[in-house]
């Protein structure tokens, strides 16, 4: 019987132990993201002390390693006083541990965080970035870039509303996507560069009829699909339709007979088999590797990837945008993934600094000798011949007289998934094409009436 | 019991077979780890490219990351095989309330999942300021690692002998002597298993590492090398050497201590 | 983790059923708490505190950034509302056929045959078919990455032998991604339930055979009437850490599908960390791992009840 008390009491105390916790309801005791920095400012760094800048980034491909590392030794030669801690990691393992990261009391200060919903657009929300208009008047951020660029780096205060009220990055590099191609193939086909998206499908019949494989895709991270159907959907869709539909905003609808024809497009080419066999199940890298190989003529994707091709492939590699019905360029692009100030950095004027340094003249001359975009004095450093030229015209053209269309995962804080998802599913062919926009119109509603 | 021939070559196949299937993912990793990293490597045309090793290594990071797994690994199998012991010791050989109890409450930590408490724990962590450090990494592992190694000192601790601790006990030795003297140096079979098993478990942890370090300070080397996955785009060899790198620690250690190794798994488990 | 990790550090290790001696008493009361408490106070503080604390978050609606609201069981209910929870723990089952049963029938007809005729070579085969469970599951899964790859070895085999139509894209089709991930579970768990089984069937004394024999028991008889019975206790423990260990499957979705084709391999486990951590769901995540929790202790305890039942 006594032992039976004791237990009892173990059990009871337990039990109390467990009550006191329920009192501390999770978030309670949770310390308060840091009040913004005092609003001295200052330009000058270099009587800062000794400084080491925690700096995530994901620059991860050759030309993009390069370039950041040329930029950071010679920012660390400029200040010695400042040293660089370096975190590099792949776009998809960077969106899996920035949320834990900027959380965490030891943040990192720099941080290259996506331009969407689901990351800045967050972060934003939770105080975790700081504002930077006021750095942006001292550098003169405002004049060295176009608005049309910086806004897909600004929101409110409150992150409701996603293109208009404060800054909080700076983009380093244009992206633009489009269409890679080998020349030698192409030519072996008897084909001309396609004009416009009715000469790519007739470029695609041929290079199938051919024995080729037209387009190489390699789907398994589930994103890179999005970029096949977003130069589709700038064919058959309204920019502006697109740009509200992309940043989550209201007064567009996914349920649309333009829509549905974009999405009809691209299961058409499933069914014509013009994509590699298992698109769902290749690798990314793996797509472009193959292309390199000399399997396959054309791969949709973005800008980022011409120094890997480029590298692999040599002069045989060429680069279009393909016109839209109405006779304009319309594709997804923007700008790289901008550079940004957490709350909890500890030297907002060292890290401002060093955002200034990525992004100034110099800098943009880095970019363009290490065979990146550049996203501002794109015209005057164009290469004058290679891929490179391609790419840098395209980025032109469709920046100054097209519509550059904004990545649609940027939408919601779930759309990355659910386009991901849903994309694989219209490849499968497991839903079709209004199924694919009725799945996305419910997350792209859901978003709107919970962001009141 | 005699056995027909037939069947006695029908076995050998079986074997073969079995081994061949276990063997063949392992045998392809090791051979995508000494291939050419690229084409224009491949051209040389020598058959083994050990350099994949250091260039894997020093692009992925794997010294640092490895480095990090040894003190992880440390950490845990000194404190909890420590503690173990002493606990196992009190459940194995002394009688007091609650013991039931408390060898019950051990048991339920064998059993829960990792997920179920590892996500209030990181914010509660969080708190403290505990995360991004070694100890936020190895506490949580260190206190799964308790739970199977008290119940499993405390199973070894019971079936020791009586007679040498009762003789000690005469001879006026302390709780304290008899557990370190005598029975810890005839425990050493077991507790070797114990320390194999801990160390086999912490190296390999991965959900624990990604959950407790965000920010890739404290990064352990099997997390290294799923984010190498991502982060090296320009083919498959250096990561198949990264993969081969994480992998032998482990399983050297099994090859030369493999009885520990099946002892633990098997008797640690076993109805008998 | 590989799900030798399992073995130990989460699941159901069995009580020792031998005969309990009577421990000596200590004179000092407060001896054997002494010994207790550093483990105690570890153990609790860093698993029994925080399973409770997951019980207790699992009430709340918690970004893991601001304030909470107490919602009740509105999180449990999202459990079985939800579809794409419903069918993560759908896969979860569906792997538990592919980690445990599979592994099993295997394990079964390899351990009669070996235990039956003695070959030469059985320590070399147990410590080559083991091997798997002492290689971290990443470095599994990277491997069949490479082997599932369209462009792999997997497909290439199938086309050498002339079985062109049966290549496809393993982790990037509906059908198909599912069951290849949990053939790897298949290809770790093998060699753990095997060596347990052949463990379990060298002790059955050998007389017991050749009195089946003189009865007259073929082979087929002989294991079902006298093998099998013999080893349930073992069975029992080789089910036990396999369907805990494809209950708790983490990594090797985390490294080669992501959850993907479509939702088609998302396990409770990923939901786990995609919502406390990706999408900031937490009292929805830490409800996943409460009825994953239970749903371990139910399946241990129902598959002990079958063990001991001998």
């Amino acid at each position: 019987m006594r032992r039976h008390t004791r237990l009892t009491s173990v059990v009871i105390g337990g039990i109390a132990v467990a009550a006191t916790l329920a009192a501390c309801a999770p978030g309670t005791g949770q310390s308060d993201a840091p009040d913004p920095q005092s609003t001295e400012i200052s330009t000058d760094i270099s009587g800062v002390g000794d400084v080491t800048l925690t700096v995530w980034d994901q620059e991860v491909r050759g030309a993009q390693n390069e370039q950041i590392e040329q930029l950071n030794a010679a920012f660390e030669e400029k200040y010695p006083n400042v040293s660089i801690d370096r975190v590099s990691q792949a776009f998809d393992d960077l969106n899996t541990t920035l949320r834990l990261a900027l959380t965490d009391k030891d943040a990192p200060d720099v941080v290259q965080a996506n331009n969407g919903r689901s990351t800045m657009g967050a972060f934003v929300a939770a105080d975790q970035l700081r504002p930077l208009d006021d750095y942006a008047d001292a550098y003169g951020w405002f004049d060295r870039y176009a608005e049309s660029i910086l806004q897909y780096s600004t929101y409110s205060e409150d992150a409701t509303v996603f293109g208009e009220g404060d800054l909080y990055g700076l983009p380093q590099v244009g992206e633009v996507v489009g269409v890679f191609y080998s020349k030698s193939k192409l030519e072996g086909l008897g084909l001309e560069v396609p004009a416009d998206w009715a000469a790519f499908d007739r470029a695609l019949a041929a290079a199938r009829a051919a024995g080729e494989i037209p387009i190489q895709l390699g789907n398994i991270e589930q994103w890179p699909a999005g970029h096949v159907f977003g130069p589709l959907q700038g064919d058959s869709v309204a920019p502006d339709e697109i740009t509200k539909l992309g940043l989550g905003n209201p007064g567009a609808s996914w349920t649309t007979p333009e829509n549905e024809k974009a999405a009809a497009a691209l299961q058409a080419w499933v069914d014509n088999g013009y994509f590699n066999e298992g698109a769902n199940g290749t690798d990314y890298d793996a797509a472009w590797q193959a292309l390199a190989a000399g399997d396959g003529v054309f791969l949709l994707g973005g800008s980022w990837l011409t120094a890997d091709l480029a590298d692999a492939m040599g002069d045989d590699l060429g680069f279009f945008i393909p016109e839209t019905d109405a006779g304009t360029l319309a594709t997804t692009g923007g700008t790289g993934l901008p550079f940004t100030i957490t709350s909890a950095a500890e030297n907002t004027d060292v890290a401002a600094a060093y955002i200034d340094f990525l992004t100034n003249d110099a800098a943009m001359e880095v970019l363009a000798e290490t065979g990146n975009l550049p996203v501002n004095r794109t015209a005057e450093l164009a290469p004058e011949s290679g891929v490179l030229a391609d790419v840098y015209t395209a980025f032109e053209s469709v920046t100054q007289d097209g519509s550059l269309l904004p990545y649609l995962d940027y939408a919601t804080p779930t759309f990355g998934d659910t386009l991901g998802q849903s994309l694989q599913d219209l490849l499968d062919g497991r839903t079709t094409p209004q199924q694919f926009t009725e799945a996305l119109e419910a997350d792209y509603t859901e978003f709107l009436e919970s962001n009141g | 019991m005699r056995v027909s021939r037939f069947e006695v070559s029908a076995n050998y196949l079986i074997l073969a077979v079995f081994a061949l299937i276990v063997l063949g993912p392992l045998g392809l990793i090791l051979s995508l780890a000494l291939g050419p990293q690229s084409a224009s490597v491949g051209r040389e045309g020598r058959v083994f490219h050990w350099e994949n090793f250091a260039d894997a290594w020093q692009i992925g990071r794997f010294g640092q990351y490895m480095m990090t797994s040894v003190t992880v690994a440390v950490i845990v199998v000194v404190t909890s095989v420590t503690v173990s012991i002493l606990a196992g010791y009190a459940l194995g050989t002394m009688r007091f309330r609650g013991a039931t109890f408390f060898f019950y409450l051990f048991l339920v930590g064998i059993m829960v999942p990792t997920e179920a408490f590892l996500v209030p724990l990181y914010f509660d962590l969080r708190m403290l300021g505990l995360t991004n450090t070694l100890w936020g990494v190895a506490l949580p592992q260190i206190a799964m690692s308790i739970a199977f190694g008290t119940y499993w000192m405390r199973t070894y601790f019971r079936s020791a002998s009586r007679s040498m601790m009762d003789a000690a006990r005469l001879d006026g030795a302390g709780s304290m002597r008899i557990l370190w003297q005598i029975l810890v140096p005839n425990a050493r079979p077991a507790v070797t298993t114990l320390v194999l098993l801990v160390f086999l478990w912490t190296w390999n942890e991965f959900l624990i590492p990604l959950v407790m370090s965000p920010s890739g300070s404290v990064r352990t080397a099997p997390l290294g090398l799923a984010f190498f996955q991502g982060q090296y785009t320009q083919g498959t060899a250096l990561l198949a050497a990264g993969a081969v790198m994480v992998a032998l620690p482990v399983v050297v250690l099994y090859i030369f201590l493999q009885r520990h190794f099946l002892r633990g798994m098997l008797e640690g488990v076993s109805p008998h | 983790m590989a799900d030798v990790a399992t073995v130990g550090r989460g699941t159901g290790a069995r009580s020792g059923r031998s005969a309990t001696r009577h421990p000596v008493r200590s004179r000092r009361g407060w001896v054997p708490y002494a010994y207790l408490a550093p483990a105690l106070l570890l153990y609790a503080l860093f698993l029994l505190v925080p399973l409770v604390r997951a019980g207790q978050f699992s009430f709340f609606e918690w970004d893991g950034l601001g304030a909470s609201t107490f919602v009740g069981f509105e999180n449990y209910l999202s459990v079985f509302s939800d579809e794409r929870l419903r069918s993560a723990f759908g896969h979860a089952f569906v792997l538990v056929f592919f980690y445990a049963i599979l592994p099993l029938v295997i394990g079964l007809a390899l351990a009669a045959i070996l235990t039956r005729a003695k070959v030469k070579g059985i320590g070399f085969f147990r410590t080559v078919i083991f091997l798997p469970q002492v290689i971290a599951m990443v470095v599994v899964a990277v491997t069949w990455r490479q082997i599932y790859a369209p462009t792999g070895p997997l497909n290439g085999f199938l086309r050498l032998i002339g079985l062109d139509g049966l290549t496809t894209a393993w982790l990037g089709d509906y059908t198909w991604t599912l069951p290849a991930v949990g053939l790897i579970g298949t290809w770790v768990s093998t060699g753990l339930v095997t060596v347990l089984l052949m463990a379990g069937m060298s002790r059955v004394p050998l007389d017991l055979y050749e009195a089946a024999r003189l009865d007259g028991a073929g082979p087929i008889r002989e294991f079902f009437a006298l093998t099998l019975p013999s080893i349930r206790g073992e069975i029992a423990v080789a089910l036990t850490l396999t369907i805990v260990a494809a209950l708790k499957t983490f990594d090797l979705v985390y490294v080669t599908t992501g959850g993907g084709p479509g939702t088609s391999t998302t396990v409770p486990s990923y939901e786990v960390y995609r919502r406390a951590f990706e999408l900031g769901e937490v009292g929805t995540a830490t409800a996943i791992g409460i009825v994953l929790t239970i749903l371990v202790f139910a399946i241990t305890a129902a598959v002990n009840r079958i063990g001991d039942r001998s």
